[in-house]
């Protein structure tokens, strides 16, 4: 193989090892990519949504004590605007059901909500049911209880599908810089072993065919200098000890 | 020395790596696994590595010895660097430490792991920690001579840097002839085991991942729970002959197998060898029976399995010795020690030097009571030499020695007594499990950082017979 033809391999291959890392890592950072654009798409949506669920629930329990102190105006006013905030909340989470199991806790959260909703949507002030602390612990209570653990759970859910992406998303930020790391130690490395070898048969032999044609010229030693390779650099020494012999005569 | 006659070849062994790191690559493809980039990669890298040399070096038919040795060092330490990159690059549990301990522990044939949870590695990377047991089971250099265009006296050269003195008598053929002895026995071994543990239920899979780590007397598995996984008597009973047979020398195996057992029968190795394990698990299994295991059954299934997978230097598991009495946990840690027969694939001191040690004791008292004779020791009928019996004790020394100060500095690491003795000994025999927090039933994962970097010199100084390893160091002083 010729003098160019292992220095365009020597490059080359630092140019493929440097290649498909930067390939690679590019790959994997636009995986990061596709996976942070899934936590929002699949997991924040929904945590939010059930944030504002909790939150309406909160209210209309509050507004329910109100109603239960005979407050009719005030209770009835909050309990309007904390259900439609619930149902807005509800009709996102139904929506983006993406992870394995959340439907069954939307399907849960429907259920236990609309049995709370049954109790305060019946009259209460100026019934027996004002003022009634027993009936609000022994039933309202328990169903707001209920329905804001059926929400709780839906949020659980997407905590740790968001934390398992998370973490998917670490391994892959490791995934993209150590090509990266590796193929620059690798060429370092290659770099070293590429000059040792440039050094050792093409640096050298040149030196010492130099050495052998001054040693010639001035004091008419013989040419004597053996490359092991076959390249132009031991056609260079054969023909320099051919130009020499040929002067010789 | 001729640093570039040392990459030409050096490039063949990752070569090599390259090959069965593309193996591995395709599984991983296979299964659609998180392992295909990582280890596709480290296959083009290793390749790259691999081929230049031969692009500038041109081959040589004469080889130093200084040189060979070189090559055979220098090869085993550039398999392991190149091993440990397909687990950096997949990350998990490997740290640049966790990475480099797997590789070395697969290399040198150790067993021991770092990894918590190994079932959670993709198969493409099992496959590859199996491999890596593989390869260096038979030798990476071994391998490297089957493909080495100029073999001749740079075969031999190579060859004796890796076999301790007593085994090289064993093989009265040239190195050719002698590779393609080692070389049928393993693969012939491998297949046949592989074979036998799909029928005992085993996938394919799981059947070659065991068969490589047993060949090897490596202990690799691919299950959590290592061989007590499957609870399988079938598995375990196939599993252990194989172990006997891979702690046997490679060519007193392949006489066996070519219709001269004779030979096998008549070695004082083997039959000392033999000797030892069944003691071992008779020992082991008296002391148990009653105080871990009710039934005979399965107090000599368990003694015989733990006995002869530490004994062989495999250290695969069916139970979890470190609940066992004081008294078995000693005799397991003695065959920790001591390992199987030299020209076998597994580690420690082995039972070559146990016989040379005990016939250098007979001579001396032979030379204390008669004064003035001569005394020779013999040894199947040849002539011991003095220096080769001095070697072996030295090297007896040396090896507790090492074994010994390592475990003394992991100690000194804030590790207790019962694990930094155990760790050093099963990792410098080339066995993998140890006691206390690195038993059978657990792992290397909780080692300081620094103990686990000392673990993988004893690793290297074990199969490398310690000596192969110094010289290293020494290159320039080596007339």
């Amino acid at each position: 193989m010729g003098i160019r033809a292992k220095m365009f391999a020597g490059f080359l291959i630092m140019a493929v090892m440097l290649l498909i890392a930067g390939a690679w890592s590019i790959y994997e950072l636009n995986n990061i990519g596709i996976s942070v654009q899934k936590v929002l798409d699949e997991n924040y949506k929904s945590i939010n949504a059930a944030k504002s669920m909790i939150e309406a629930l909160e209210r209309e329990d509050s507004a329910i004590l109100l109603l239960l102190l005979g407050k009719r105006e005030e209770g009835r006013d909050i309990l309007r605007s904390a259900d439609e905030a619930f149902q807005t909340a509800y009709e996102t989470a139904r929506s983006n059901v993406t992870i394995p199991g959340e439907q069954e806790r939307i399907d849960a959260i429907s259920r236990t909500y609309d049995r709370y909703k049954t109790l305060w949507s019946r009259p209460i002030v100026e019934t027996a049911r004002e003022g009634n602390l027993d009936w609000y612990f022994r039933e309202v209570h328990a169903s707001f209880l209920s329905a804001k653990l059926a929400v709780q759970e839906l949020m659980a859910l997407n905590d740790t599908t968001m934390y398992q992406t998370a973490s998917g998303v670490e391994n892959r930020a490791h995934r993209a810089t150590m090509p990266g790391i590796i193929a620059i130690i690798a060429a370092f490395v290659f770099a070293l072993i590429f000059s040792f070898l440039i050094n050792l048969f093409i640096v050298t032999p040149i030196i010492r065919i130099t050495s052998g044609i001054e040693q010639y010229a001035e004091s008419g030693r013989s040419f004597d200098v053996k490359v092991e390779t076959r390249d132009e650099i031991s056609k260079l020494a054969s023909s320099v000890e051919s130009l020499i012999a040929r002067s010789k005569k | 020395m001729r640093y570039h006659i040392v990459l030409r070849y050096a490039g063949i062994i990752l070569l090599i790596n390259a090959a069965f790191l593309l193996i591995s690559g395709i599984i991983s493809f296979w299964q659609g696994d998180s392992g295909f980039f990582p280890l596709i990669y480290t296959a083009i890298i290793a390749a790259l590595f691999g081929v230049f040399p031969f692009i500038f070096v041109p081959s040589t038919e004469e080889i130093s010895i200084k040189e060979g040795f070189t090559i055979v060092v220098s090869s085993w330490i550039l398999s392991c660097l190149i091993g440990m990159v397909p687990y950096i690059l997949w990350g998990g549990e490997f740290t640049l430490t966790n990475a480099w301990f797997e590789s070395v522990s697969g290399f040198t044939t150790t067993g021991s792991s770092i990894l918590t949870n190994i079932e959670a590695l993709p198969d493409g990377l099992l496959f590859w920690r199996s491999t890596t047991q593989w390869i260096g089971g038979v030798g990476i250099i071994i391998f490297a001579l089957s493909i080495l265009p100029s073999m001749g006296k740079i075969g031999m050269t190579l060859y004796r840097s890796e076999i301790s003195p007593l085994a090289a008598a064993n093989f009265r053929y040239q190195t050719r002839e002698t590779l393609r002895i080692i070389m049928t026995v393993y693969v012939g071994l491998t297949i046949v085991e592989t074979i036998l543990l799909m029928f005992c239920g085993m996938d394919l899979f799981d059947a070659i991942t065991h068969s490589f780590a047993t060949i090897a007397t490596g202990g690799f598995s691919p299950k959590n729970l290592s061989v007590a996984h499957y609870g399988s008597v079938q598995i375990e009973t196939v599993i252990i002959v194989f172990m006997i047979l891979s702690g046997i020398n490679f060519g007193l195996l392949f006489l066996t197998f070519s219709g001269k057992a004779k030979t096998l029968l008549k070695s004082t190795i083997f039959r000392t060898y033999l000797i030892m394990l069944f003691v071992g698990v008779t020992l082991v299994a008296i002391n148990i029976h009653g105080t871990v295991y009710g039934e005979w059954g399965g107090t000599i299934r368990h003694a015989a399995f733990q006995v002869i997978s530490i004994g062989t230097s495999t250290g695969f598991a069916s139970a979890d010795s470190t609940i066992w009495p004081p008294f078995s946990q000693m005799l397991i840690i003695f065959f920790t020690l001591l390992c199987a027969c030299s020209g076998s694939t597994s580690g420690g001191i082995k039972v070559d030097r146990i016989v040379l040690f005990w016939h250098a004791i007979k001579k001396r008292i032979t030379e204390i009571q008669h004064t003035h004779a001569i005394v020779k020791a013999k040894i199947e009928g040849l002539t011991i030499d003095d220096d080769v019996l001095e070697a072996s004790l030295l090297y007896i020394i040396l090896y507790v020695g090492i074994v010994f100060i390592s475990g003394l500095i992991i100690s000194f690491l804030g590790v207790d007594i019962m694990t930094a003795f155990s760790a050093s000994a099963a990792t410098m025999g080339n066995v993998g499990p140890g006691f206390g927090l690195v038993g059978s039933a657990s792992n290397f994962a909780g080692m300081p950082e620094l103990g686990k970097w000392i673990l993988t010199g004893d690793m290297l100084l074990g199969r490398l017979e310690i000596f192969g390893l110094l010289l290293l160091f020494l290159l320039k002083s080596w007339k």
